[in-house]
């Protein structure tokens, strides 16, 4: 079998080679590639979109109908994680910490939560104290952190960045804290309820912009016929179209982000961890 | 309205989402707005059709740019055709559903729905598409989606195989990507109308052909034509019923869809037929696909297992009649795709009725089914009927088709196959029929679960059954119309 494997894979290489025997030369400004629709869009994009960042012009207006279902995609990833690992079943055993001395209570086979009062907190089995100088670092960056983020978002039709950098680094922001503090605080702060329902109204701010457009008069994601209903330019009316959709990526992205991180970490529980 | 061809693929996309919404509100909001998403994608996927017979293929522009430079929806006779089977199936499966929904994944029955909306969003969009990297994006939406609905299965073997299916899925969809990368690199172009025309011009070109093979290689990984179908049988046998019953009448359909597409309009059959020298290989594949598919179900004990190798029979079919190089035989493809739908969705049906009120679907704990589940079981046997090939069910003309194409090309193999196939398939469904018919069944029903007492399924689900089994007959009988007024003029 592995013989056999060995076989095929030699032919997929050969295969490849055999494809590269036609290919135009490294960086060859005569290439097919080149010369079809690269000009148009560099040539005809600005004028068009009035977006002065080519990408993403060609990602969220041109092709913006396959940026759309990508964060479908994202979307589903995050649902996935959810339906498969998410576990609502009971602990079978209970860790209470008593702050002031640090004695450790363990409860096994209690199906209840003990009233154990204020001087005791909830821990997990692989519960390690976090580290001051690690939590108050993260506390300081945190902040900076989620603003890049929000200008890598919103600068995104000028410069490089958008919605799903945006996103990723927004939603990292908030697996920081979960590393250096612990994931209950996370989950205790922003619910998990929140990151499913921004993580569908993400992708519904997309589809929703784009399917707007048709009762306006327009195809769909056709941003132009939103003119009456932005203020402003008319002309720039597709930017502003784009800026909304990359919102709607970012918040998606970045709660899902999260989705899978709790996930994955908790094995489903969003209670032990890191 | 002109936005039809666009609303298809996005009223499935907003119902998905808004029925994740509601899950978080109200877990019982979930159904009845998966249930209205997908009757009005069927209401428009109809119109559509209507619109494409009475005046001809319709291109709509997303965000209102021209073609190369934007996406392009090309909706003509073929894949209006397709989008309705998949709408409609996709529908009529839901309101079956329901039940089963219930009993398998009762607590994360609202994340199903927002999965099964989001998969038939991904095989509208592959169906509706007119550009390459499109599909590809929609591709990969659908076998995410499956991914999760296969590990959400059978509880021990279910993960198992939906892992298997992901190794081998990302494979194919890579594949496929990297064919599309290769036919930019010579093109610069996505739209496949635009890459069918550039193409015209270097067909000698060894990139072109290697993109070809590569794109070829994706699909048929996709649809499991045999040796690439080690994932399916697991992958769909240990789904949750109510998934297994979609997937199993809709994937591998659309995919020899993508196929067909991809051989027609980009490549053309022109360079396929007469620059290439592969259509020989790709008959013998098929005639081998089919033997071997047929063999392996002899060999299964669970019906549902069976089931899915007979779908690796029928891949083989219309890959056959698709690859035969003559009109006849690409009819019959086609054909094939539309009738093969029905009968498998008819088939899992029946044995999603079984799974409700057996809970196993091993062929000895099959006995006397006949006289518990009347309703059920003959809607089984019309399915059964269409797929060994007996008029006046709709597997037979499409058959008929294909043994026509076969005997014109001078494939004989590809026949003897058909025919073999055929007989194959007869022993198998008589061997069911002898189980559920013959062996008596006093009282409680005793499977390996322990004694069940069974009845008729829910109504909801017969009815649905009743539909689609009647459906066949009727489509059966209707066949030359729709040849005649869909898929001639498709392909002249």
């Amino acid at each position: 079998m592995k013989f056999l494997g060995f076989i095929v894979v030699c032919l997929t290489g050969a295969l490849l080679l055999y494809g590269t025997g036609d290919f135009s030369n490294w960086g060859d400004p005569n290439s097919p590639a080149s010369l079809h629709l690269s000009n148009e869009y560099i040539e005809r994009a600005l004028e068009e979109t009035q977006v002065p960042n080519l990408v993403t012009a060609v990602l969220a207006d041109y092709r913006g109908f396959d940026t759309m279902f990508e964060t479908a995609v994202i979307f589903c990833a995050g649902l996935a994680c959810f339906l498969l690992l998410r576990d609502f079943r009971e602990k079978k055993q209970r860790f209470y910490r008593h702050i002031p001395t640090g004695v450790i209570l363990h409860v096994k086979n209690s199906k209840k939560v003990l009233p154990v009062g204020r001087e005791f907190e909830h821990i997990d089995k692989d519960w390690v104290p976090s580290d001051l100088i690690i939590k108050t670092v993260c506390r300081i960056l945190v902040p900076f952190i989620q603003i890049y983020a929000m200008y890598v978002v919103a600068h995104g039709d000028f410069s490089p960045g958008g919605g799903f950098q945006g996103g990723v680094i927004f939603g990292s922001s908030l697996i920081l804290i979960a590393i250096s503090y612990d994931l209950k605080i996370l989950v205790r702060r922003i619910k998990e309820k929140v990151f499913g329902i921004f993580a569908a109204v993400g992708v519904l701010i997309y589809v929703g912009i784009a399917a707007l457009c048709m009762p306006m008069g327009g195809n769909f994601l056709d941003y132009s016929k939103l003119a009456p209903l932005l203020p402003g330019d008319p002309h720039h009316v597709r930017a502003l179209g784009m800026l909304g959709v990359e919102i709607g990526v970012g918040i998606a992205v970045t709660a899902v982000m999260v989705i899978i991180y709790i996930n994955i970490v908790s094995e489903g529980r969003l209670e032990e961890g890191l | 309205m002109d936005n039809y061809p666009a609303l298809i693929v996005v009223t499935p996309l907003l119902a998905a989402l808004l029925a994740g919404l509601a899950a978080w509100i109200e877990d019982r909001l979930s159904y009845p707005i998966a249930l209205m998403g997908l009757a009005l994608s069927t209401f428009f996927a109809f119109k559509v059709l209507m619109q494409v017979i009475g005046s001809g293929t319709i291109h709509y522009r997303m965000a209102g740019w021209a073609p190369p430079m934007g996406i392009e929806y090309t909706i003509d006779l073929l894949n209006a055709l397709v989008l309705l089977l998949v709408s409609g199936i996709a529908f009529l499966n839901l309101i079956a559903s329901y039940p089963s929904v219930n009993q398998e994944t009762n607590d994360r029955a609202a994340s199903f729905y927002t999965i099964y909306l989001l998969f038939v969003t991904g095989l509208l969009g592959v169906t509706a598409t007119g550009d390459l990297f499109n599909l590809y994006v929609l591709i990969e939406i659908t076998s995410l989606t499956s991914y999760a609905m296969v590990a959400l299965g059978d509880r021990d073997r279910g993960p198992i195989a939906s892992l298997n299916y992901v190794f081998i899925g990302v494979i194919g969809a890579s594949f496929y990507l990297l064919g599309v990368g290769y036919l930019y690199l010579k093109t610069g172009s996505l739209n496949m109308a635009d890459v069918a025309h550039i193409l015209s011009g270097i067909q000698g070109s060894s990139t072109v052909l290697v993109g070809f093979i590569l794109c070829m290689l994706g699909i048929w990984i996709k649809m499991a034509l045999f040796p690439m179908h080690v994932w399916l049988p697991n992958a769909y046998t240990y789904s949750p019923v109510a998934f297994s019953r979609v997937v199993a009448p809709l994937m591998t359909k659309v995919m020899v869809y993508v196929m067909i597409r991809l051989m027609v309009t980009v490549f053309g059959l022109d360079y396929i037929f007469n620059t290439l020298h592969l259509a020989d290989a790709a008959v013998w594949l098929a005639t081998i696909a089919i033997l071997a598919g047929g063999v392996m179900a002899l060999a299964q004990k669970n019906l549902k297992k069976m089931l899915t190798y007979i779908i690796v029979c029928e891949i083989g079919y219309m890959v056959g009649g698709a690859w035969m190089g003559n009109q006849l035989g690409m009819t019959g493809a086609i054909l094939h795709i539309v009738n093969d739908a029905l009968m498998t969705f008819a088939l899992f049906l029946a044995v999603g009725n079984m799974v409700y009120k057996l809970k196993t679907i091993d062929l000895p704990d099959l006995k006397g089914l006949f006289g518990k589940m009347p309703w059920t079981m003959a809607g089984f046997v019309l399915a059964a009927l269409s797929i060994i090939g007996v008029p006046p069910t709709c597997g037979f003309f499409s058959k008929w088709y294909l043994l026509l194409g076969a005997l014109e090309a001078g494939a004989y193999h590809f026949a003897a196959a058909l025919i073999i196939s055929s007989l194959i398939c007869a022993i198998l469904f008589f061997k069911v029929f002898e189980i559920c018919f013959f062996e008596s069944l006093a009282g409680g029903h005793e499977t390996a679960h322990g004694v069940v007492e069974i009845e008729e399924a829910p109504v909801s689900m017969l009815i649905v059954s009743g539909l689609v089994s009647l459906s066949i007959i009727v489509v059966g009988l209707y066949s030359g119309t729709i040849v005649n007024s869909i898929i001639l003029p498709f392909l002249k």
